[in-house]
């Protein structure tokens, strides 16, 4: 364990030891901050509209909660896809270019320690991303009412899923050299990952239909940003942060037998 | 102390290494001699896990590399040829990283790193960023980590590369030290014949893959310089080399004459 804290921790300072980290998330943050905002303003002025013309019914489905911060929280996982890889890229591919790899690999350190001492330090600054995601709902409980369970579910579910997307970046993250290639696969990947469930509605099979959907990422995180938590859709996401834990394993044991 | 038995490795069609064998006691300080690409860097990379062979078994410290690798990797030391450094942290938390990962006890490591800072010149610069040092400074801070868990087994890859001369004595000086009187075994890759005759008692010479030298400095002496003995067995290595090339070559035109009627 002492090992994987090591690892963890000197990963941790080393990101942000660069720029790059502090950019991204200054980036998404800005991103995040004016979708949020501009759903807001949208919201009110349709809730205007709604009220002039007196479409009382309307009024009851027509809530914070579900238009503001479920809405927002689906773009963001988005913006996510593109932010997760780039974090994660140089996990491995920066320590095989510079050679440092060579210290882990002579050093009494398992494959599973190294793995998890590098997905550990990626998660902790994913928690850290996710914290600052909340300050814009937040922002909204100081004005409004929104549901406190339903949000903090849709941020779990966007913790989950970044975490995921994190641990298959590890795993490309330790095939290559370049932090580059690693991080534009990783991209492609979640990306991939996204748009799996809009390949499944022109698929012929029913059961194909039902794989695509359920391999894509897409159809696991709308319910849970809603607010809706499906054990369905937690199972799938650990899976796929164990099964690409493994896989990462896998190639940096792979690295000893060359 | 190591023991190296038949080791062989190839790199897909490449052989680097081919039936190198021999066996290092206890405090020795053996100089690991070779042109170029003959196999150096290879063969240490074996011996301390970070390569597996082909062929062959390599014990370090007692223990097998292919069955009880990490008890092997916590009695050896490694600066590799470039050390592998982290460029953005400072030196004595890169010590103490280093510390930590060969289980040095949270007790002692706090001692340890200093004792192997200073033991390596290192008190004046502990504080500053690996970046930011000079190439003879980042050496030693490899050569530091290489010993702050105190391994039995030192394994150094051309140790006083790029430092001047005053840093190369000192160098020396903490190698045969640390043999001398802490009794740890060394071998050291360099191309700095002078070097092997001021802290090597034995000496290993490595060409085209193939070990042709293992003896003893002083019986090595009697056969002449050890530059004059460096020439020899590079260029008779060489010819031995070319003519298995050409002997390889004629059987295998031999063979596509014999399939043909």
């Amino acid at each position: 364990m002492s090992h994987v804290l090591a690892i963890a921790g000197r990963e941790l300072r080393s990101i942000f030891a660069t720029p790059v980290a502090y950019v991204l998330i200054a980036v998404y943050m800005l991103f995040a901050g004016f979708v949020f905002f501009a759903s807001l303003g949208m919201f009110l002025v349709q809730l205007e509209q709604i009220q002039a013309l007196g479409m009382t019914n309307l009024l009851e489905q027509w809530n914070l909660q579900a238009i503001v911060v479920a809405q927002s929280f689906s773009t963001f996982a988005i913006f996510l896809a593109f932010v997760v890889p780039l974090l994660a890229m140089r996990a491995f591919a920066e320590e095989r270019a510079t050679g440092s790899i060579e210290l882990l690999l002579t050093s009494p350190v398992t494959s599973t320690q190294i793995v998890l001492g590098k997905f550990l330090a990626i998660a902790a600054l994913l928690a850290l991303v996710t914290a600052l995601t909340a300050l814009y709902p937040l922002l909204l409980f100081a004005y409004g009412d929104p549901e406190l369970w339903q949000t903090l579910a849709g941020l779990q579910t966007l913790l989950l899923y970044s975490l995921s997307l994190a641990a298959l970046c590890c795993f490309i993250s330790a095939l290559t050299r370049s932090q580059i290639v690693a991080g534009l696969v990783g991209v492609a990947a979640a990306l991939v990952l996204l748009l799996i469930p809009f390949a499944a509605e022109s698929s012929q099979s029913e059961t194909m239909k039902a794989v695509l959907r359920w391999l894509g990422t897409s159809t696991h995180y709308e319910a849970g940003l809603a607010g809706d938590v499906r054990s369905e859709d937690l199972a799938y996401f650990g899976l796929t942060i164990l099964a690409s834990l493994a896989l990462a394993r896998a190639a940096v044991d792979s690295l000893r037998w060359r | 102390m190591i023991k190296a038995d038949a080791l062989t490795k190839r790199y897909g069609g490449l052989t680097a290494i081919r039936g190198v064998s021999f066996e290092i006691a206890k405090s020795e300080v053996v100089g690991f001699l070779g042109p170029n690409g003959a196999g150096k860097t290879t063969t240490m990379r074996i011996l301390t896990g970070y390569l597996p062979p082909s062929e062959g078994r390599a014990v370090v410290g007692g223990f097998d590399l292919a069955v009880e690798p990490n008890s092997a990797k916590r009695v050896t030391g490694y600066l590799p040829e470039s050390p592998p450094l982290y460029p953005e942290m400072r030196v004595r938390d890169y010590v103490r990283y280093v510390a930590t990962l060969h289980d040095v006890p949270r007790a002692e490591r706090a001692e340890k790193v200093e004792r192997a800072l200073g033991s390596c010149g290192l008190d004046s610069v502990a504080d500053r960023v690996i970046r930011t040092l000079s190439k003879g400074y980042r050496q030693r801070v490899g050569l530091a980590q290489a010993i702050v868990h105190e391994p039995a087994v030192l394994i150094l890859d051309e140790p006083t590369s790029g430092l001047d001369p005053i840093q190369i004595v000192e160098i020396r000086e903490l190698i045969r030290r640390l043999s001398a009187e802490e009794g740890r075994t060394v071998i050291l890759s360099t191309h700095i014949l002078a070097e092997v005759e001021a802290i090597c008692q034995r000496v290993l010479l490595i060409a085209y893959g193939q070990l042709r030298v293992d003896a003893r400095l002083d019986a090595l002496r009697e056969q002449g310089s050890l530059e004059q003995v460096f020439m020899r067995e590079v260029e008779a290595a060489a010819s031995r080399d070319a003519r298995a090339a050409a002997e390889a070559s004629a059987a295998a035109v031999a063979a596509i004459a014999e399939g043909q009627p």
